[in-house]
């Protein structure tokens, strides 16, 4: 769409800057589509980085599980996505996602999360992840991992389990979470409340 | 082809829905549900897709009517089908994926295949089968029937006519559909599917219930700060200008709009990267559109399986007795700038994620609360009497009851007398 200059209604911000914004947001997802179809042909992991990648997503497992959901907040970056995909062939410009997150709506999570008449998580579901198989490669903007990751699910009186994989994009020497999307397969068949997944 | 074999007395409706209240076993008893799949899933029409889904001759979806499986195709020339997914032969289900393009059907048992409008077209080895007329082994049909896009079939033997069974629904259809630029509106790829421990007419008690809002949904409407959302969801709902509607035939609306005289994209929450789409439709010239990337505000109810809410349309589906998936798919809109439907993308995402959470915890909670014989019934008084207009609308503030009790009151009506469905 073309407009003449003196059509331009309100305040809106112009100039390049934001003309060249949907770029960047397409760039994003651009990455995030390729570091999901890109994942089943690589080549054999790095050891000693699995190794190292394993540690963190360790730790990353064990505060969600234990509720640390500030403390897990604290170790994402400002240009952070938290992707959650209805299959593993999406893409998040073109297809419906269970949910992708920005910082501000990580943030937001955190808080509904805590939020005593938030009802879909009071009471609070109790967690449990299974962490395993975890690869690691240098990436070009740090470095990348796959890993599995069975969910165990405990709320009222229910208890469901979902298998699933994740891949990190884990940057700077303190291996912040800039990137993670989370494959859940059952997303495709139905899930009771998923509003436990992070 | 035969009719289904209908065992008329499981229950006296009369009795169980009643002006003011309802009885628990409507939504746990299993051969009142078992007898819903026939009288209500078969006998009405349901909504099985939408043409943009399937673009091209041979595209097909499958999906369920009721606990049916169900196929929607495209045929050669055109025409959109809509049939049953069982072989004539033994009865295997033809296709298993959710979607694909497919020119002939082939059943994986015993190979007989069908073209895409259910006609058999070979039987391997065909010496020794007696068949002569291959006209009577096709795929069981639908009456089939579309508006503006979106398909709707039945089972029902002699059905009214779509347009009459729409009736006054049409005016909040064509709202929703008309603020699409053109008139286009097409139906994204892959539902969210959310499953609950519930009896499916929880969802849809709940979808014209303007009072739950400030309840169940406290968290949703204080959630964040940057935006007054607060004060449209959480002030005394019944006070509002918004307004409820219960039409003929269960179905219902909710016309929000009163309400909200800012328009819904001033409501709307921050959701990810909204500052450099939003940027890019203002720069353009194009800032009247925004409201495009939310709903309409007027959320519509067609009985018995589909709902519009935001810009997604909610499929209900049944599974058993007290088990329910809901169907979201995401609508979009091909003829306004692309950055409407990358927003829509991130706008829908957010009430599924901090307000479905809440009614998905509602209805299994209702479902347990239910199990108690002692506790017979369900108070749906409220807003009584109702205010019947001459065209047999039931308007009122979006904290009556009148659409619950219109639906079910039609509910009791397809249950007490079921129609003869068949497939043709
Ligand atoms: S059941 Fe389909 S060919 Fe035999
Ligand atoms: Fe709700």
């Amino acid at each position: 769409m073309t407009v003449a200059a003196a059509d331009v209604p309100g305040p809106g911000p112009s100039g390049s800057a934001a003309a060249d914004a949907p770029a960047a947001v397409l760039a994003r997802y651009e990455e995030l589509a390729e570091l999901l179809s890109g994942m089943d042909g690589r080549p054999l992991a790095d050891p000693d980085l699995s190794a190292t990648a394993a540690a963190a997503l360790a730790h990353e497992a064990r505060l969600l599980d234990a509720g640390r959901f500030e403390d897990w907040l604290d170790g994402w970056t400002d240009d952070a996505v938290l992707w959650v995909p209805l299959s593993d062939r999406a893409h998040p410009g073109n297809d419906q996602s269970l949910l992708l997150d920005d910082h501000r709506r990580l943030a937001e999570r955190i808080e509904w999360r805590c939020d005593p008449s938030a009802w879909g998580q009071q009471p609070p579901s109790r967690t449990t992840r299974v962490v395993g198989s975890v690869e690691a490669w240098d990436g070009p903007r740090g470095v990348v991992t796959r890993s599995t990751v069975l969910i165990d699910e405990h709320r009222h009186n229910r208890h469901q389990q979902l298998a699933a994989y994740q891949i990190h994009e884990l940057v700077g020497d303190d291996l912040r979470r800039r990137t993670k999307i989370l494959v859940v397969p059952a997303l495709a068949t139905g899930v009771r409340n998923p509003s436990f997944l992070l | 082809m035969t009719a289904a074999n209908i065992d008329p007395v499981v229950a006296d409706f009369g009795e169980l829905v009643q002006p003011h209240r309802v009885h628990r076993r409507i939504y746990t008893d299993p051969a009142i549900f078992e007898a819903e799949m026939t009288r209500v899933f078969a006998a009405s029409w349901c909504y099985v897709g939408h043409e943009s889904e399937i673009p091209d001759p041979g595209d097909y979806r499958t999906t369920t009517l009721g606990l049916r499986p169900v196929l929607m195709t495209r045929s050669r020339d055109g025409d959109v089908n809509v049939l049953l997914n069982r072989c004539a032969h033994r009865g295997t289900v033809l296709a298993a994926e959710s979607s694909g393009c497919a020119k002939r059907f082939v059943c994986p048992y015993h190979g007989w295949t069908y073209t895409p409008d259910g006609q058999l077209v070979a039987i391997p080895f065909p010496s020794d089968h007696p068949v002569e007329d291959y006209s009577t082994l096709s795929l069981g049909r639908l009456a089939t029937a579309t508006y503006r896009g979106f398909v709707f079939a039945t089972l029902n033997a002699d059905p009214e006519p779509l347009d009459c069974w729409l009736g006054e629904a049409v005016e909040a259809f064509d709202i929703i559909i008309d603020r699409h630029p053109g008139g286009e509106l097409a139906v994204m790829g892959s539902p969210q599917l959310l499953e609950f421990a519930g009896n499916w007419k929880l969802s849809w008690d709940n979808a014209a219930d303007g009072l739950h809002a400030t309840f169940a949904h406290h968290s949703y409407n204080t959630l964040g700060s940057t935006v007054d959302v607060e004060t449209v969801l959480a002030r005394d709902p019944g006070s509002t200008p918004m307004v409820s509607k219960a039409l003929r035939n269960g179905h219902m609306v909710v016309d929000q709009r009163p309400g909200i005289p800012q328009g819904p994209w001033a409501t709307m929450r921050d959701v990810p990267f909204r500052e450099p789409l939003e940027s890019a439709l203002v720069d353009a010239g194009a800032t009247e559109l925004l409201d495009l990337a939310t709903g309409s505000m007027v959320n519509l109810s067609l009985f018995p399986n589909l709902i519009f809410v935001g810009n997604q349309l909610l499929v209900v589906e049944p599974v058993a007795v007290d088990r329910t998936r809901l169907n979201l798919w995401l609508t979009s809109a091909p003829g306004a700038p692309p950055e409407i439907d990358l927003l829509r993308l991130r706008v829908d995402e957010d009430f599924v994620n901090f307000g479905t959470p809440d009614d998905l915890d509602m209805f299994e909670r209702v479902q347990r609360g239910l199990s108690v014989p002692e506790m017979e019934w369900i108070d749906m008084s409220r807003g009584l009497p109702d205010d019947r207009a001459t065209d047999g609308t039931i308007r009122g503030p979006i904290t009556s009851e009148a659409p619950q009790r219109r639906y079910l009151a039609h509910y009791a009506g397809l249950m007490t007398a079921p129609a003869a469905t068949r497939a043709r």
